[in-house]
């Protein structure tokens, strides 16, 4: 058939008609289709789903380098479960950076955007001042946020100090006690903005009348928040915090950049383990890095289809 | 109220200062370090600059290799957009609007990738560029970047096209329009809005990108302006005022797109999101 809508049971009676007698006039669209589609699904095919099955291939072989391969089976995933420390350090790290972040980034940008949405003076200032540290790469972010923690001069440490808890001045990011908490507040830092926007876009989209209703019964803010609007952004909210932690649990390029992972693998986390394994460490073994990878991506997968299973559930219960 | 309003008002836009403060002091921070030599940060590192070393923007763009860096970001980042654009409103104006068997099969496998771990592709693409000869090419990295983008901006924009009414494309086939001018002169131009915001996206996030560029780029006149941040880093270790007007020159191009296109931007990334 030719050129169809995605539902021609809308179509009016004519047009159909229309449709269904040209259809035998014209040559069948695959040509058409083949020829929209091709050139995307190619480099697709080439450069995202080829490499997946790759990496599956691999985690099963021993792969070193000038295409030397050896397979060993699932003694990389063994290897992986019972003696490698670091990797299940590398998941604990992971793990509460993204059970964590995601309420903070969600909380900030809802609370930022109903101060938006309630029209404080000079809305439009601080809408640009707290969305432009989206925009800024990592490896700006990570310079700068290491800058802030320096022992010496960062302004958090002489901040403390000026107020007479210099006692309390740390190196930051390099206590291993301290360091994950550092890098998950420089992240928060870059992430609030986002999460702003989009609560900013979802309230705008909310049907005015119910809150008008809730200000004729002379309803307060905390609990017009609580009782309705909180209730109706629901899906922008879970959508938010599902976005937050899958970002988190690939989370890379800042770990990189400011502590690469040190000290004693205190902010290690599983991407920055797989990229050591692969890329750093001479090892010179692509295979066990890859297993890591594997399990991760199926572990996400997992998490993924639950969350939204769990909340797709929830949702049918209460509309 | 108990509470005079007075009073609650004041608190929360101390508040909202404070806030602003905590996220937008840095980038005032490194602007006015930017513009003082590390001697005077040295001596203090807050102070505001007694006098403006403008200069400081020539010499960190000629002692290093910032030229090169933002060429081939620029060279990278536009040629990949481009295509991007092209290729994915292509497939995303064919998914929208022909019906065939695997239709929806192919938008799901292309939309599933938006939640990969991006470790899972890494490791396997440096293999794969390794042998097809584009590894440490810009070529081999334009190609990922496009692969990269993709979903999202397949997920843009078939959502887009698939709004659109269909009576427009009624008429174009009794007009007799071929297939490829219905994408040409229908859709396209009636799809800007959301090209637009596509491509502002993606030149965004590409511009920014790292960890691509870092498995896949290890020459230094082929490195893209992120890697190069951090070689000028390494190469100038204390030099705080050179580094932050390294780190400034970065900053800007980002923040004049943001200023030109801020709308545009910004329905892109709560296209996804809102609901």
């Amino acid at each position: 058939m030719p050129l169809m809508s995605a539902a021609p049971e809308t179509l009016p009676l004519s047009a159909r008609l229309m449709a269904r007698l040209r259809g035998d006039s014209l040559q069948s669209p695959w040509g058409a289709i083949i020829f929209f589609l091709g050139p995307a699904l190619t480099v697709y095919v080439a450069f995202t789903i080829y490499p997946v099955f790759r990496t599956f291939y691999n985690s099963v072989h021993i792969i070193k380098p000038r295409g030397v391969e050896e397979f060993v089976g699932l003694a990389n995933f063994v290897t992986l479960f019972t003696r490698d420390m670091v990797f299940w350090k590398s998941v604990t790290n992971t793990m509460i950076w993204s059970s964590l972040a995601p309420v903070v980034d969600v909380v900030t940008g809802l609370l930022l955007a109903l101060c938006l949405y309630a029209k404080v003076p000079l809305a439009r200032f601080f809408r640009v001042a707290w969305f432009t540290p989206v925009l800024i790469t990592y490896v700006v972010v990570g310079i700068l946020w290491m800058w802030i923690y320096n022992y010496d001069w960062g302004i958090v440490n002489v901040a403390l100090r000026w107020v007479g808890l210099g006692a309390w001045a740390h190196s930051w990011i390099g206590d291993p006690a301290t360091a994950l908490w550092a890098l998950i507040f420089a992240h928060a830092w870059k992430w609030a903005g986002f999460n702003m926007v989009v609560c900013v876009a979802a309230l705008y989209a909310l049907p005015t009348e119910v809150l008008e209703a809730a200000e004729l019964d002379n309803c307060g803010w905390a609990r017009k928040l609580i009782f309705i609007i909180i209730p109706m952004l629901r899906p922008t909210l879970l959508n938010l915090l599902i976005l937050s932690f899958l970002g988190k649990m690939k989370v890379f390029d800042l770990v990189w950049i400011m502590t690469k992972g040190g000290p004693l693998w205190s902010t290690e986390t599983v991407s920055t383990y797989v990229y050591k394994r692969a890329f750093e460490w001479s090892t010179f073994d692509l295979g066990y890095p890859s297993a890591v990878a594997a399990v991760w991506f199926l572990v996400v997968l997992v998490f993924v289809l639950t969350l939204s299973w769990a909340f797709r559930q929830r949702e049918r219960l209460e509309y | 109220m108990r509470i005079p309003r007075v009073w609650t008002r004041g608190l929360l836009l101390l508040a909202l200062a404070l806030y602003t403060v905590y996220s937008a002091g840095p980038f005032a921070w490194i602007a006015v370090m930017s513009l003082r030599t590390t001697s005077e940060i040295s001596a203090d590192p807050y102070a505001l600059p007694t006098h403006f070393h403008w200069d400081k923007y020539l010499t960190a763009w000629t002692t290093s290799h910032y030229g090169t860096y933002f060429w081939n970001s620029a060279v990278v980042v536009v040629a990949a957009v481009a295509i991007l654009t092209l290729i994915g409103s292509m497939a995303a104006h064919c998914l929208a609007r022909y019906r065939f068997r695997g239709n929806r099969l192919i938008y799901f496998v292309i939309f599933s990738a938006i939640i990969f771990p991006p470790q899972v592709i890494i490791i396997s693409l440096f293999q794969v560029l390794v042998e097809y000869g584009l590894f440490n090419t810009r070529t081999g990295l334009t190609l990922v970047y496009i692969s990269i983008q993709l979903p999202l901006t397949m997920y843009l924009l078939e959502g887009f096209f698939a709004q659109l009414p269909q009576d427009l494309y009624d008429a174009a086939k009794i007009d007799g329009c071929s297939d490829f001018n219905v994408f040409w002169r229908l859709t396209l131009p009636v799809g800007v809005p959301a090209i637009a915001t596509t491509i502002i996206l993606n030149f965004i996030s590409l511009w920014n990108e790292f960890l691509f560029a870092v498995v896949l780029i290890t020459d230094e006149e082929k490195r893209t302006l992120p890697l190069g941040i951090m070689k000028f880093m390494g190469d100038q270790m204390q030099d705080i005022g050179m580094i932050s007007t390294g780190l400034m020159i970065a900053i800007i191009p980002v923040i004049v797109i943001y200023v030109l296109f801020s709308e545009k931007l910004i329905q892109g990334m709560t296209a996804g999101a809102v609901k």
